[in-house]
């Protein structure tokens, strides 16, 4: 599979691969949830810190591995330097959503630091390590895919749309926690973290749908 | 001016629809009663008709208890009290209190327990409030009760104090709040940490049995939390609810036993009376504050101690008899109130419980209506008692005068319990010893009733004649017609009675007849109070909301008229599509609207607004990366940096809000982590305004230093001598630097009094001067610079001195962050405008500013409750109460950034003095102003708007007074300031442009 999809550079990735990236991502969120609750017994609402520690510790080397497959440019970058990028990309990225998270609102304090750290770590591994391992730190792809949000190509998808999506998602989950109805999941970051990963799978189901409409699209060029 | 009008014809249709929609849903809406300082005296008594009693010792009543235990539970349920078998299931939460049931039913004749109908609100203060004056809870008492709680207006314990009786108080310290110097001695213990179950509840108990013993007291109130506490924190059906519940029985059981044992004669209780009580009753889920039946159904038990003749037995069996016939069904029977029996068949008064319990409601208000349901297993009578009775029959019971403003009726039921227990369920037997007991009962009530009648008469005459709303005319004759007639009968009646041997026969109709008489006014009274005061006026607010929704359609009829003017002037082929810009607006704003059904997000509204704030910040730092422009990255990154310090500041002010606010348990502890040394941090509060401030002075200074034009340069160096003036008065204020004795001589009023001088004579020259002489200046946009400077800081002096140390770092803060939006809105006027260099119309920096103006409100430690406003600012440079200055002062504090500032610095947006391009044509420089002006209009309409649907839907919510209604008075009060102000600010910075642009070619464009 690896060699398989290192032959592929971005243009031509095909919708299976796309398919069994995020299904790969998928499973690694949903191997991350088992873990923790079968092996460890932990929940997400009764101990954030640990439960969200456990999801990126298995989430992000999947991704890390996975997207630095796709890689640009092989030839001028081996695979080993694009999982540097991507271990580089998960603190860079960890720090920009802790940075956007506490101006939207996110409670300041020592109790707080871990819960934090770890939320910001499974976003970075969401949104930015993916982007870290395919494009480095090509300001032009950057500035391309999440300033002007032009993607271009089932791959760009594939990096654009589960990441704003994980962003969105988290968004919208903040927006219970103000409410009085005295929940466990309505501290932070649970329910954002809820939103997040919901964001995130719609994210990849749609990323999937455009790379097999994009696919069939290409096809029916060739066909014509 | 004519120019002016062309487009200030707008501001004034809207501000006018406004300010009509506002009062009428507000007439619907706001429910209010005037307070009335007047309280009753003894001597009052020579102008009724009624006898006054016949020993001189006594007042309006014949005292008939001489020591009162009011035991209150907070939020207890009538379930909590009345035995399980007057409900269809029993739950693991009732028949807990045993010793009340036992006590009702072993003596039926001198132990009660009452179901007893509260008013809604039904949270502590308010119930509270209504216990002891009798009167109806509204939402605005209008009174010189402004700001603190306490009760101004006539109340049984002012009563007992002028009587000369003398209260003890222990537990829920709301009590110390409401009557601040009335009780001897008194216990208080802190009730707004509902976690904590225990504290209250643990000083009660250590306080009240000891204080059974003593002789210093006639009256003792024992306010018990911990059942509501536990209800809020873990629900009814908790097993420490339980607990809770057997903890009180255990307490009560002591209690009666303790009173029984000195209830002999000569002893210390031997004419004791027992009330425990709940003020309001909870929802499963410990939620009380509403109007339903659960929470607004709490119960009375009282007991008598007085060493009572024991009663033939036939009179108790016949009371409740039961008819075993129907196993599982209670002795059930009806008669209508009015009959002359109804004294005799008040035990009969029964209907099946479950349409008792649905009508419970509807009943109550005709308070003749006397229920009762009977249990099959205990003869246990319970009858129904509305809580504005309870203030008048106690005060009767204790023989003092009747609160001024009560509307309730001496219920016979509880005034017989303590007054001569008299077995009144019995028609059958009763011998001619009897009866006479009875007629003297009668009469004796019927009295009672008389003065009560005369009393209520007295307060509805004295209130429709002082207060502004009061009773339409054919209610006030009602009223006297039905007194009228009551009193006709009575002079027969009194008459009647003073042959004392005259036959009893004749006279027991008459009496009953004279009862029922009183008994029918005092309840069309209470009817008729209850619709004028706790009703809404459905109508009314329908039509106020639809003004209001017509106002919104003319406003965006404006907006669209301006865009079209604009774009057409533009003559460019501009996409009219809908920006992002627009959709995002849009989104935003219903967002913001929609939040406002649920109390959470009012209650956070500062951190939403800072949400929302920051998620605009974060898609214009994307725009900008888009853009690929270095400065503005920067700037918008300082935008969020700045959103994230004034999320801080209102944090704090939620802190702070928590601490006073009774729907906020306290969060956010984080800030008490903060353990920087104390004097370092002192010293840090006391220099940094002063740093702010000279930083203001600055920046104002430097803005001028290019302006050639004479006034503003005056009134910006006027306004940098205030800041000197400010800072100087803080420096005086503060114990850091001893310059206390240097500015001894001017006395502390001086420096506040000076600035307000200076700003008025500053507005003043801005406000005049420029109607006599026009200054000739080419550059449109530098002279509205410099104007918007000018009228800014000649008001940011006052408000920053009314603000206090805070207000210089906001105002720094607003400062920053107007700035960075100007270069944001820069970007936009800079790419995305076409050939001409014309910025297009985006609605989005509009809305930024507007979230700012509401983020700069909660940041700078208000809040939209009343106890939100700092009264302390209203004290500056005053130190005695002068209603109208003092009241401008407080709403210049309250309004300041958030309403006045924002609307005078909305040019901003047009104003700078750009290098990007002067090529824009003048022509199309007022429209712009104008439109800002006008989606700034329209989004504070349409917030208040839904600020005005949400409380329409949430009429009926738990904390419509609270929360929603306050909300509603800020977001009103607000709306119409805002229209105010933007009328007087386009006036001013028109004033001057049309010159400069010339009227033609303004009509050119219309």
């Amino acid at each position: 599979m690896k060699e398989e999809l290192e032959k592929n550079p971005q243009s031509t990735i095909s919708s299976s691969q796309v398919f069994f990236i995020h299904v790969c991502c998928g499973l690694a969120l949903a191997a991350g949830f088992w873990v923790a609750h079968h092996v460890y017994s932990l929940n997400l609402v009764f101990d954030p810190t640990k439960t969200l520690c456990l999801i990126w510790a298995i989430e992000f080397p999947v991704v890390i591995l996975l997207f630095s497959c796709c890689r640009q440019k092989p030839e001028k970058c081996s695979y080993f330097t694009a999982i540097a990028r991507g271990l580089l990309g998960l603190p860079v990225g960890a720090l920009l959503n802790a940075l956007g998270a506490l101006a939207l609102g996110a409670p300041v304090g020592l109790q707080y630091l871990e819960k934090t750290v770890n939320w910001s770590l499974l976003m970075s591994s969401f949104t930015f390590v993916p982007t870290a391992c395919v494009y480095g730190s090509s300001w032009t792809d950057w500035h391309r895919i999440f300033a002007c949000t032009k993607p271009n190509g089932p791959l760009e998808f594939m990096l654009c749309l589960p990441a704003h999506g994980a962003v969105i998602g988290a968004w919208f989950g903040a927006w219970p926690m103000p409410l009085d109805w005295e929940r466990p999941w309505q501290d932070w970051p649970i329910c954002v973290s809820y939103g997040a990963m919901a964001g995130y799978v719609v994210g990849m189901v749609g990323s999937f749908g455009l790379a097999l409409k994009m696919h069939a699209g290409r096809k029916q060029l060739k066909a014509e | 001016m004519w120019g002016w009008w062309r487009f200030g014809k707008w501001t004034v249709l809207i501000m006018f629809l406004h300010i009509i929609a506002i009062l009428i849903f507000t007439k619907g809406f706001l429910l209010t009663r005037t307070e009335l300082p007047h309280s009753s005296h003894c001597s009052d008594l020579s102008q009724s008709p009624c006898h006054s009693s016949p020993s001189s010792s006594s007042c309006w009543t014949k005292p008939a208890v001489d020591r009162l235990i009011i035991i209150v539970l907070d939020a207890l349920r009538f379930d909590f009290v009345a035995p399980s078998s007057f409900f269809e299931e029993k739950q693991p939460w009732m028949d807990k209190l045993k010793v009340l049931q036992r006590m009702a039913s072993e003596n039926p004749s001198s132990a009660k327990i009452f179901k007893a109908i509260a008013d809604p609100p039904t949270t502590s203060l308010q119930r509270l409030k209504g216990l002891t004056t009798g009167a109806l809870p509204t939402f605005i008492d209008v009174g010189n009760s402004f700001g603190a709680p306490a009760i101004v207006e006539d109340n049984f314990i002012s009563q007992l104090i002028q009587n000369g009786k003398r209260v003890v108080m222990m537990g829920d310290d709301t009590w110390t709040q409401l009557f601040p110097n009335h009780f001897n001695k008194s216990y208080p213990y802190p009730s707004f940490n509902v976690k904590d179950l225990n504290t209250v509840d643990n000083g009660c108990i250590e306080h009240l049995l000891p204080s059974l013993y003593q002789q210093d007291w006639d009256v003792l109130i024992a306010h018990f939390l911990g059942v509501d506490h536990a209800g809020h924190i873990h629900g009814v059906d908790s097993t420490l609810m339980i607990e809770k519940l057997e903890q009180y029985n255990a307490v009560l059981e002591k209690v009666i036993k303790e009173l029984q044992n000195q209830s002999g004669p000569g002893k210390l209780h031997e004419n004791s009376l027992l009330l425990v009580m709940g003020d309001h009753g909870q929802t499963l889920n410990g939620d009380h504050g509403g109007g339903s039946p659960e929470e607004v159904e709490t119960s009375i038990f009282a007991m008598s101690f007085k060493d009572l003749p024991s009663l033939p037995s036939e009179f108790d069996s016949s009371s409740c008899e039961v008819d075993l016939s129907f196993p599982h069904s209670f002795n059930i029977c009806w008669r209508l109130l009015g009959g002359i029996e109804i004294f005799f068949l008040l035990g009969c008064c029964c209907v099946p419980l479950l349409i008792t319990v649905e009508k419970e409601k509807e009943k109550s208000l005709n308070t003749l209506t006397l229920e009762k349901t009977l249990t099959p297993s205990k003869n246990i009578c319970i009858s129904s008692i509305p809580q504005v009775d309870f203030a008048v029959t106690v005060s009767s019971l204790l023989g003092v005068p009747f609160p001024f403003g009560s509307i309730g009726r001496v219920n016979p039921e509880l005034y017989a319990l303590a007054v001569c227990t008299w077995n009144l369920d019995d028609d059958k037997t009763w011998n001619n010893q009897d009866q006479t007991k009875l007629e003297e009962w009668l009469q004796n009530y019927a009295n009672v009733l008389c003065i009560n009648s005369w009393q209520v008469k007295r307060y509805i005459d004295v209130y429709s004649a002082s207060s502004v709303i009061g009773f339409s005319s054919e209610d006030l004759f009602r009223i006297s017609d039905l007194y009228s007639k009551a009193d006709e009968n009575w002079s027969y009646t009194k008459n009647l009675s003073s042959y004392k041997n005259g036959s009893s026969n004749t006279s027991l109709p008459v009496l009953k007849r004279q009862i029922v008489a009183y008994s029918n006014f005092l309840s069309y009274v209470a009817e008729l109070a209850r619709s004028k005061w706790t009703e809404f006026n459905l109508k009314m607010m329908g039509t106020g909301i639809g003004i209001m929704l017509l106002s919104l359609y003319c406003h965006t009829l404006a907006i669209k008229k301006l865009n079209k003017s604009y774009g057409v002037s533009l003559l460019s082929s501009r996409d009219s599509g809908i920006s992002f810009g627009l959709m995002l607006t849009f989104f935003m704003v219903l967002i913001r609207a929609g939040s406002l059904l649920s109390n959470s997000y009012i209650l956070k509204e500062g951190k939403a607004a800072n949400f929302l704030l920051a998620t605009t910040g974060i898609m214009t730092l994307r725009y900008s990366f888009m853009k690929n422009k270095m400065l503005i990255e920067v700037s918008a990154a300082i935008f969020l940096l700045l959103t994230f310090i004034f999320r801080i500041a209102i944090e704090v002010g939620l802190f702070k809000q928590a601490a006073t606010s009774q729907f906020m348990s306290s969060s956010s502890s984080w800030m008490l982590g903060i353990s920087i040394s104390q004097s370092l941090w002192t010293y840090m509060a006391e220099i940094m305004p002063i740093l702010a401030l000279i930083v203001l002075g600055y920046f104002l200074y430097k803005s001028i230093s290019s302006c050639y034009w004479g006034i503003p340069k005056y009134v910006i160096m006027g306004t940098i001598l205030c800041y000197f003036l400010v800072a100087l008065h803080w420096i005086s204020e503060s114990n850091i630097l001893d310059l206390a004795h240097f500015l001894k001589g001017f006395g502390k009023n001086c420096i506040p009094r000076t600035v307000y001088a200076i700003t008025l004579v500053q507005l003043s020259l801005l406000a005049i001067v420029p109607m006599f002489c026009k200054e000739e200046t080419s550059n449109c946009r530098g002279s509205l610079f410099v104007k918007m400077m000018s009228i800014l800081s000649a008001c940011s002096s006052t408000i920053i001195i009314l603000q206090g140390k805070q207000g210089a770092l906001v105002a720094l803060g607003s400062l920053l962050a107007g700035y960075c939006m100007m270069r944001l809105q820069g970007i936009e006027q800079h790419t995305v405008s076409g050939t001409a260099g014309i910025s297009i119309l985006d609605p989005l920096p509009v809305l930024q500013w507007s979230l700012l103006a509401v983020c700069l409100l909660f940041a700078s430690g208000h809040w939209c409750a009343f106890d939100g406003l700092r009264y302390g600012a209203a004290f500056v440079g005053f130190d005695e109460f002068i209603l109208i200055p003092q009241a401008i002062l407080l709403t210049i504090d309250t309004f300041g950034f958030s309403h006045i500032l924002s609307v005078f610095g909305l040019p901003l947006f047009v104003a700078f003095p750009s290098s990007f391009n002067q090529t824009e044509h003048k022509s199309l420089f007022p429209i712009k102003l104008f439109w800002i002006f006008m989606v700034y209009g329209l989004i504070t309409a349409i917030t208040a708007t839904a600020t005005i649907l949400c409380v329409t839907i949430q009429r009926r919510h738990l904390m419509v007074w609270g929360l929603f209604a306050p909300k509603f008075v800020f977001d009103v009060v607000g709306l119409i300031l805002t229209d105010l102000l933007i009328f007087v600010a386009s006036i001013y910075y028109f004033n001057g442009l049309e010159d400069r642009i010339g009227n033609a070619e303004l009509r050119r464009l219309w």
